[in-house]
């Protein structure tokens, strides 16, 4: 993200700083709630295939049985029907940033999107309500056959390996907000990496919700050939309004033999948004898939990116930080499956709770049957910054096989009073000291993200702690 | 859920001694409970990994113990004891107390002796800590409970040697319903070591409560050896309550029955409250064996530390699931959850859950849990030293449990102990 000294400044005495909202988009009236008629409405604004449509169908039957889960965040508050399902903000897909209606461009210009693109990336998604408005992808790429699109015009263009993949990971059924994602699905990226490709540079894809009591529901499948490697990146943001918005994407990955996944997420909804996502990779044989997943804002986080190893030598990694401040409610983690020999995982969470936020980390190690010589790691740290806010931690471990070897270890701390006097004796003010030991804290996962993003992250930390003490 | 079919009915609990003063209302109540609550389901976050949804509750409800030839097959405890109790089934048939502890206003019997006797000392704790209605065992335990130890110590009156129950189940198809209320007023000190065993039986059930009130600045242990023969379903919850500035340490050696459940809790109520819980096991054949804790930090400045250690061999299967919960008063906190896990064989399963819920900030909380075999380096080191493989792997697993055992300062239970992991070691090879 690009950033003046003076905007910085502005964002810091404000607090969330992508709190703008443009005038309300809409080709057609949007409607509230959901029902059988809203889904097929959608299939057919879609011009679906049949098998797409029957599917939702499906999907809202799933939802519509399956009770909320008694586990986790309080959810009582959404209220379903309140919500909008389908927002079409613009005619058609722009590939060039000028032929964005004004404010909307303004929008993307503000969070800094096409001067990234211009600097380090190899394709932009831009989503704004329920579809990507704007979308391109390095000529380079494309001429290599890596596909980049978003997932509305892949159902169109590539209708064969969406069918055989999606849905395939996270079946519709697999919970309830899947279902639900499943129904009313609209947007996210499709991504197809041919054998042997290494895209070297980012693929990048922005979120911005801007409507009150928006639901945003894109649906996102990567396929990494064998061979390849590809880091795709998504950021989200939104106005901050006094209802609740909801977010549910559902995203599936699959890292075939030999190829490299990185997923790098920010995460930075408004504290009026409820972000309840499932996202699943599966690796096959020596494959390596990485969730890196940043959990900063939201009013309430329900996330557990999961890794399937199911292929010999697989390996897997989940790096996970999360923030809660006050009347957040951030749930985070992560899941590896070893299903197969000699493969490994590493769980690595940092979590952060201040001014009576909660956060938790949830997460899974199983160990199947002749997954033999598996070996996971897990490391669960919380720091708890004053005495109204909260830290759970809810790992399990479940090993089948005898030759598995699994460890876990968390810690729940304060920062130490002899650290802060440390820096504040070198001329540091208690919120820069504080800022400074948080940002280190994070610090193993910031080295991960890409160099903006670590920028990013960090400033945000500074922005939470102000104000934090003294 | 009340309809399916169960031995413990109307006639039986009207069978049953009468229950001494105000335990019959207990009972009573215990017995609509245990009528009203469903067999707890695996659906549930507790009962996740025992799945009980097909026991079936046919045993003898009561079984009267007499003693005497019958206890042969009895173990031994090869030291000095304060004083010990015998109950034999359903009944106690012996208590043994020196006069000194008399003297010192020591209470130590039958708990339904007690609960006629001292019922001023009994009523305001029996089924305090752990309610009848907890659970159908829970409530079970209470409608069909006879005997149990009960064992009150002043205040300031410090016992040096052990106090020991044995419980010895031998018939077959039979409930038990081991209860120990242990009571130590201020400033007093005890320890208590609570023993359970019986030959290979067909099919017998041991529903167990434990609760323990350890007084401001008391100190105690307890210990519990759970030695039943294979055939047993052992269901135990043993919940204690620590005052201020009190020690409270507490040790679970699990070795036997078919099925054990053994739930084990500490809240620290008032500030300066220390609990230690150590726990070891080794579990072989089909045993299925689920440990579940909880470290309760209600006060400030306490500390906890919890570490158990456990094998598993042929098809068995553990899992220990703990919980660290620090509320929002317990400031200074000190909590330490640890458990480890041997996996000796290929059929044999391990789960580990420990779970942190911590409410305030100025605290040092931290868990740490592993699953995994015996370190092939460890063993190919020993080897290089001439040692055979099997004996290295004995002398790792040995290692292993020393951790647990150098903190057990009662030495007989320690020689015990030792002496049943090599045991199980020996049989391994």
């Amino acid at each position: 993200m690009v950033i003046s000294q003076d905007e910085h400044l502005e964002a810091l005495a404000k607090g969330y700083r992508f709190d703008w909202k443009d005038e309300s988009h809409s080709v057609f009236e949007p409607k509230r709630g959901l029902s059988k008629a809203v889904v097929e409405e959608i299939s057919s604004l879609k011009s679906e295939p049949d098998w797409m449509r029957k599917y939702r169908l499906k999907a809202l039957d799933h939802f519509d049985r399956r009770p909320m889960p008694w586990w986790g965040a309080d959810l009582s508050d959404i209220d379903f029907q309140n919500i909008y399902y389908f927002i079409r903000s613009t005619e058609k897909q722009a590939a060039n940033w000028d032929e964005l209606p004004d404010d909307i461009k303004g929008t993307w210009d503000k969070l800094g999107i096409p001067e990234a693109e211009k600097k380090y990336l190899g394709g932009v998604s831009a989503q704004y309500e329920s579809e990507v408005v704007y979308h391109k992808i390095k000529k380079e790429l494309d001429d290599i056959g890596v596909v980049f699109t978003d997932m509305d015009t892949a159902v169109r263009e590539y209708p064969d390996l969406v069918r055989e993949h999606f849905g395939t990971l996270i079946p519709a059924n697999d919970n309830k907000f899947a279902a639900l994602n499943t129904a009313v699905w609209s947007g996210g990226s499709f991504i197809y990496v041919p054998p042997g490709v290494q895209v070297d540079i980012p693929l990048q894809a922005y979120f911005r919700i801007n409507q009150e009591n928006m639901g945003q529901f894109e649906r996102t499948l990567i396929i990494a050939d064998e061979g390849s490697y590809v880091h795709y990146v998504e950021g989200c943001s939104a106005p901050i309004y006094s209802s609740d918005s909801l977010h549910s994407a559902v995203v599936e990955i699959k890292a075939k033999k030999g190829a490299r996944v990185r997923y790098t997420t920010i995460q930075n909804w408004s504290t009026n948004v409820y972000n309840l996502v499932t996202k699943r990779a599966a690796a096959y044989e020596d494959a390596v898939m990485e969730w890196v997943d940043g959990n900063i804002g939201s009013k309430v986080t329900m996330k557990y990116p999961s890794i399937y190893l199911l292929g010999k030598g697989a390996r897997g990694e989940v790096l996970s930080v999360a923030y809660a401040g006050k009347g957040m409610h951030t749930d985070a983690g992560g899941k590896a499956i070893h299903a197969a020999p000699y493969t490994t995982s590493v769980i690595t969470s940092k979590s952060v709770s201040k001014d009576g936020g909660r956060t938790g980390y949830r997460g899974l190690v199983r160990v199947e049957p002749d997954a033999h010589h598996a070996k996971s790691n897990v490391r669960c740290d919380a720091l708890i910054l004053d005495d109204i806010s909260r830290s759970d931690t809810y790992p399990y471990i479940e090993v089948e096989d005898e030759t598995a070897s699994l460890g876990h270890e968390a810690t729940v701390s304060k920062v130490g009073d002899d650290q802060l006097f440390y820096l504040m004796s070198r001329g540091l003010s208690e919120v820069e000291a504080t800022a400074m030991i948080v940002n280190g804290f994070i610090e193993p996962i910031t080295r991960e993200l890409p160099m903006e993003y670590a920028v990013e992250l960090n400033r945000l930390v500074e922005l939470q702690m102000e104000g934090s003490v003294g | 859920m009340t309809s399916t079919s169960t031995t413990f009915d109307d006639g039986a609990l009207a069978s049953l001694p009468d229950a001494p003063g105000f335990t019959s209302a207990l009972r009573a109540l215990a017995y609509d409970e245990f009528q009203a609550l469903p067999i707890p389901s695996p659906e549930t976050e507790e009962w996740r990994y025992t799945d009980l949804s097909g026991f079936a509750l046919d045993f003898q409800p009561h079984t009267p113990g007499h003693g005497g030839s019958a206890m042969k097959g009895a173990p031994a405890h090869g030291g000095d004891l304060a004083a010990t109790m015998l109950q034999h089934n359903s009944s106690v048939v012996m208590t043994t107390s020196g006069q000194d502890l008399d003297a010192k206003g020591v209470v130590f019997c039958d708990l339904d002796v007690a609960a006629e006797k001292y019922a001023e000392l009994v009523e305001p704790h029996l089924h305090r800590l752990v309610p009848t209605g907890r659970t159908r065992f829970t409530a079970l335990h209470g409608a069909f409970r006879t005997g149990g130890t009960f064992l009150y110590v002043p205040p300031d009156v410090a016992i040096e040697m052990p106090l020991q129950t044995l419980t010895y189940l031998d018939a077959d198809g039979a409930a038990v319903f081991p209860h120990t209320l242990l009571v130590a007023d201020r400033g007093a000190e005890v320890t208590f070591i609570d023993r359970y065993a019986s030959p290979d039986l067909a099919s017998a059930f041991s529903d167990a409560v434990t609760e323990i009130v350890v007084g401001d600045g008391a100190h105690v242990r307890y210990v519990s050896i759970q030695e039943w023969g294979s055939g047993i379903t052992h269901l135990g919850v043993q919940r204690a309550t620590v005052g201020r500035d009190a020690d409270f340490r507490s040790l679970a050696i699990g070795f036997g029955a078919s099925l054990a459940r053994a739930e084990t809790e500490t809240i620290l109520v008032e500030p300066g409250g220390f609990s230690e819980m150590l726990g070891i096991f080794f579990a072989d054949e089909y045993q299925h064996f689920d440990h579940r804790s909880i470290q309760d930090h209600v006060a400030p400045n306490c500390t906890s530390d919890l570490l158990y250690k456990g094998a598993l061999r042929d098809a068995s299967r553990a899992v220990y699931s703990g919980w660290v919960h620090v509320h929002p008063e317990a400031q200074k906190t000190n909590a330490m959850q640890t458990s480890r896990n041997v996996v000796l064989s290929e059929h044999a399963k391990a789960d580990a859950i420990p779970n942190l819920e911590i409410e305030a900030n100025d605290v040092k909380c931290g868990h740490a849990a592993s699953v995994g075999p015996v370190d092939d380096e460890a063993v190919f080191y020993l080897q290089s030293r001439g040692i055979p493989a099997d004996e290295a792997e004995r002398l790792i697993l040995t290692g292993f449990f020393q951790e647990v055992l150098d903190r057990v300062s009662i030495d007989e239970v320690r020689r015990g102990a030792e002496l049943a992991i090599q045991e199980e070691l020996e049989r391994a090879s």
